[in-house]
């Protein structure tokens, strides 16, 4: 096993942190690691990391989170209004405390990972990409991982509210929370999903979300990334859609000091349908990025991507999106699309959609832009005695808030734009 | 329809796939060789062949050394079967390099060779008003209208030429553009260059005709390296043209070639290509390997570079025509065809660095895939912290024809300044039932439907070469994808 200062401490922390004997995942975990180890930290070398900066986790260790405890207040921000199915993790570890899964409808399995782990030993929480794949992460999660979320459906179960995961983080010293869920929808059933993520303090969410869809079965997956300041979130999601399947998902990226959300989705069945959207305000020293990857490999499929980018301040944001078509995978049709907004004169921004079309009857297109705020339509809005501070926030959040339609539901939807309202940079000055 | 429409492209990619090279064709002449193998011996054996002075002769040494400290390049989405560097030769020469003073010494053979491609060098240049510095394997041998270029003061001569009687030029731009160590194949290139073509238009002059150089690759076994060089002065104007077309050989042949432009103040270069490199058979044997780094400076305030190819020919083809806008308010442009059939490979794009201010860059290009031909467009818009006002517009669209190819597009947009406009869209799709029902029904033959459609998508690309280019450019294009419907 080779070792490197980076990966080191992990490596070091595992036998206290996973050490229990009784743990019926011990040996996919040891192989996990040793994928960790192997692989070490990526490097901008890497050209899936090009973009992202992992200096902040480089610079110091997370050791793995013993646990923590969270008042009822800290779920004031994130909670939904109305009724939900309600699942809370603090510090990687499920909060009875906190949560509501009293009302599930018959066929539902609403819970947490390590307790799925016990009662439902059909269900696959590890991927066998753990062990031979490429993704340093994951690994690390699946050596780790304490607990997590699970949503299972029986076919035909249609979910009658929202089901809310809450994710907190609670650290006074760097500690990692290592998270692993896993939605399965089995054919004909229906889930809207929240997931939230928020805390104070030095601490690393690692989360890795695998979701397998039945045919024809519909997720709507709405994420809001609201973490601590001082937070890092490197956040995975790996889909498989059967035939007809579809997945609705919208991702607001407002918090972290360093943020990277990875998006794979297989298109396996042949008709399924996936929307990918997405918004990401950055200010201060901010470092986010969106990698999408979705998989053509069944034919008449059809993607929708759409991500809006403010960055102001000296933050830098990144979107890698790529989209592949596999031979045969007739009757595609793709778009991809990520506009980028630049508020100061520090503020950077990385854009790559890529495509990658090995099936000719396709259709396939993208579009990227970055600029700044458009002066005519400033000067248009100040021509009618709007203050410029007013104006220019009328135009960020028009920008940003084009995306919140791709999420259907109007209360969810109102429940984001709150958050994208409340953000900061939308009052700050210029140049800052 | 749609199910014939599949089959009949199916047969279309196959009848192009039988259709032989037209241009295969060896010429047999002594050739006065370096033996095979690569080390610091057989560059200075190189540099004594070509009478190069001492600070050339460290420039390609120190140039070899970065060279092996390098890795081949592997990121482009290419499948490149291992290259024997050791086996390859370095140098080849026409034998009869002494004499030529007029195209009646020029040897009758090569003279033949230019005919079968149907370019009759001295027709050609009268009727057309082209100068051409023809280059055989490794050696000028002929150039034409030189009296003429000179009254104004022009330089357009080879490679070789240039380092002898201009000396001081060449060593001033050398390399200033892309540098000895810049990547693996520029490197070789600067180690091991054997000859190219020299331009130098000096301040004011707008250059009166199109300057054009035809490239071939002819004896077995070696790689070609031109190294072309073009420095626009201040406020002059140059359009240069290149085109190439390669014999029949089943060995794959490589080419690492260097351009370099320069353009000081309010100087405008304009360079043109049309690659037909031989492509390889039906199942991928042969063909030419085209690693070519091309790289315009805008060096001065309003100047302007302008790329535009068609890529139709060569095995593999890995090439990015770049340009940095270092002065103010300069202009970069980049205009691409490239078509892949059978058992090509093309990743090929551009670079816009934006360095100064008020600089613009525009990009259209246009892919077209057939057979099983993976065709990439891989290109970087980066702005940088000081250039202000910056705008990129960038089109890529990609064709695709029957179900076994592939088109991929892979942008980097990388932005630094926050009042840059960039914008990037990229279209793929086949040629749409529609549009060829439309063609049909007005009597039009589906291989005359397929042309029309195809020339359409390419017309953006096509009008911005020069006259003498575009005959030849819409004729490939025709005959590279002959028949095929999508």
């Amino acid at each position: 096993m080779t070792e490197t200062t980076q990966t080191k401490p992990y490596i070091d922390a595992f036998p206290a942190a996973r050490g229990g004997a009784g743990d019926r995942l011990r040996p996919q975990r040891e192989a996990a690691l040793a994928r960790f180890a192997a692989l070490g930290f990526p490097t901008r070398r890497q050209e899936a990391w090009r973009f992202t900066d992992l200096r902040p986790l480089e610079r110091q260790s997370y050791p793995p989170s013993a646990g923590g405890a969270a008042p009822a207040a800290a779920l004031d921000a994130l909670r939904l209004a109305g009724a939900t199915h309600r699942l809370v993790l603090v510090n990687g570890r499920f909060a009875p405390e906190l949560s509501d899964l009293a009302a599930l409808p018959e066929g539902a399995w609403i819970g947490p990972s390590a307790q799925a782990l016990a009662e439902r030993p059909a269900l696959s929480l590890l991927d066998a990409g753990e062990i031979d794949g490429a993704q340093p992460f994951a690994a690390l999660n699946a050596a780790f991982f304490t607990d997590g979320a699970v949503i299972a459906l029986a076919p035909g179960v249609v979910l009658d509210r929202p089901v809310e995961i809450i994710h907190l983080g609670r650290a006074e010293a760097p500690v990692s929370l290592h998270l692993r869920s896993r939605i399965e929808l089995a054919p004909g059933s229906r889930a809207r999903v929240v997931e939230s993520f928020a805390g104070t303090g030095p601490y690393w969410t690692n989360a890795v979300l695998g979701v397998e869809l039945g045919a024809g079965a519909t997720l709507e997956h709405v994420r809001l990334q609201d973490e601590g300041v001082e937070a890092i979130h490197l956040s995975l999601a790996r889909l498989r859609l059967g035939a007809g399947a579809c997945y609705d998902a919208f991702a607001l990226t407002l918090g972290g000091a360093l943020s990277r959300q990875d998006v794979q989705v297989e298109l396996a069945g042949e008709g399924a349908r996936v929307g990918l959207g997405g918004v990401y305000l950055l200010r201060g020293t901010q470092e986010a990025t969106t990698a999408l990857l979705v998989d053509h490999a069944a034919p008449g499929c059809t993607t929708r991507e759409l991500f809006k980018g403010v960055i102001g301040d000296r933050a830098h944001g990144a979107f890698q999106g790529a989209i592949a078509v596999r031979p045969g995978a007739q009757k595609t049709d793709a778009h991809q699309l990520n506009k980028n907004l630049l508020l100061s004169r520090r503020a950077t921004v990385d854009t790559k959609p890529a495509l990658e079309i090995l099936a000719d009857d396709v259709k396939c297109s993208h579009g990227a832009t970055v600029g700044d705020l458009d002066e005519g339509a400033l000067f248009y809005l100040r021509a009618r005695g709007i203050a410029e501070a007013e104006a220019r926030r009328m135009l960020i959040e028009a920008f940003a808030a084009d995306a919140l339609d791709m999420v259907e539901d109007t209360a969810l939807r109102a429940h984001l734009a709150g958050h994208l309202q409340r953000w900061p940079g939308l009052r700050e000055s210029r140049e800052t | 329809m749609s199910n014939s429409v599949a089959a009949q492209s199916f047969d279309a990619v196959r009848e192009v796939t039988g259709d032989s090279y037209k241009y295969g064709f060896v010429t047999d002449i002594e050739s006065e060789s370096a033996p095979p193998g690569l080390d610091e011996g057989t560059i200075a054996f190189i540099s004594a062949k070509k009478h190069e002075p001492e600070w050339l002769l460290a420039w390609r040494l120190n140039a070899y050394r970065h060279w092996q400290k390098m890795a081949e390049p592997h990121w482009a989405k290419l499948r490149v079967a291992p290259i024997d560097y050791q086996a390859a030769t370095y140098y080849s020469a026409p034998k009869r390099q002494n004499a030529p003073k007029s195209l009646d010494e020029v040897d009758p053979e090569l003279l033949k060779t230019y005919e079968k491609l149907g370019i009759p060098l001295s027709e050609r240049a009268a009727l057309a008003g082209v100068a051409v510095d023809a280059v055989f394997d490794s050696i000028s041998v002929a150039t034409t209208f030189k009296a003429k270029l000179g009254e104004l003061g022009i330089i357009f001569c080879s490679f070789g030429e240039a380092v002898r009687e201009h000396g001081e030029l060449v060593r001033k731009y050398l390399g200033s553009v892309v540098p000895q160590g810049d990547n693996f194949f520029a490197a070789l290139n600067s180690a091991v260059f054997s000859d190219g073509s020299f331009v130098y238009v000096p301040p004011g002059v707008r250059c009166p005709m199109e300057l054009s150089t035809y490239f071939r690759i002819n004896a077995a076994k070696t790689g070609q390296f031109e190294r072309t060089l073009i420095v626009a002065d201040k406020g002059s104007y140059v359009s240069y043209l290149e085109g190439c077309t390669a014999p029949q050989r089943d060995e794959n042949q490589l080419h690492a070639a260097v351009v370099e432009l320069v353009a000081l103040e309010g100087a405008e270069i304009k360079y043109s290509t049309v690659q037909n490199w031989y492509p390889g058979d039906a199942e991928g044997r042969g063909g030419i390997y085209n690693f070519v780094t091309k790289r315009g400076a805008c060096r001065g305030d309003n100047s302007k570079i302008s790329w535009t190819q068609v890529e139709t020919g060569s095995a593999i083809t890995w090439k990015y025509p770049s340009c940095l806008l270092e002065g103010d308010n300069s202009v970069g442009e980049f205009y691409s065809v490239a078509i892949t059939n059978n058992l090509q490979q093309a990743d090929t794009g551009t670079k816009m660095i934006h360095l100064g201010r008020n600089t613009r860059s525009t990009i259209i290009s246009k892919g077209i895939s057939a057979g099983r031909g993976q065709n990439t467009y891989r290109g970087l818009v980066r702005i940088q912290p000081k250039a202000e006002n910056a705008r990129n517009y960038t089109q890529c669209d990609s064709l695709l024809i029957g179900p076994r190819c592939g088109a991929h597009t892979v942008p980097y947009i990388e932005v630094r300044n926050p009042s840059a406009r960039v914008e990037h869209e990229a279209t793929t799709s086949k040629i749409s039932e529609d549009q060829m029902f439309y063609c049909r029904q007005r009597g039009l033959k589906q291989e005359d439907a397929l042309s029309l459609i195809v020339n359409g998508f390419c017309k953006e690309v096509l009008k911005e070469l020069p006259m003498e280019f575009a005959v030849e450019a819409q004729k490939l294009l025709a005959v590279s994808l002959e028949g095929s419907v999508g």
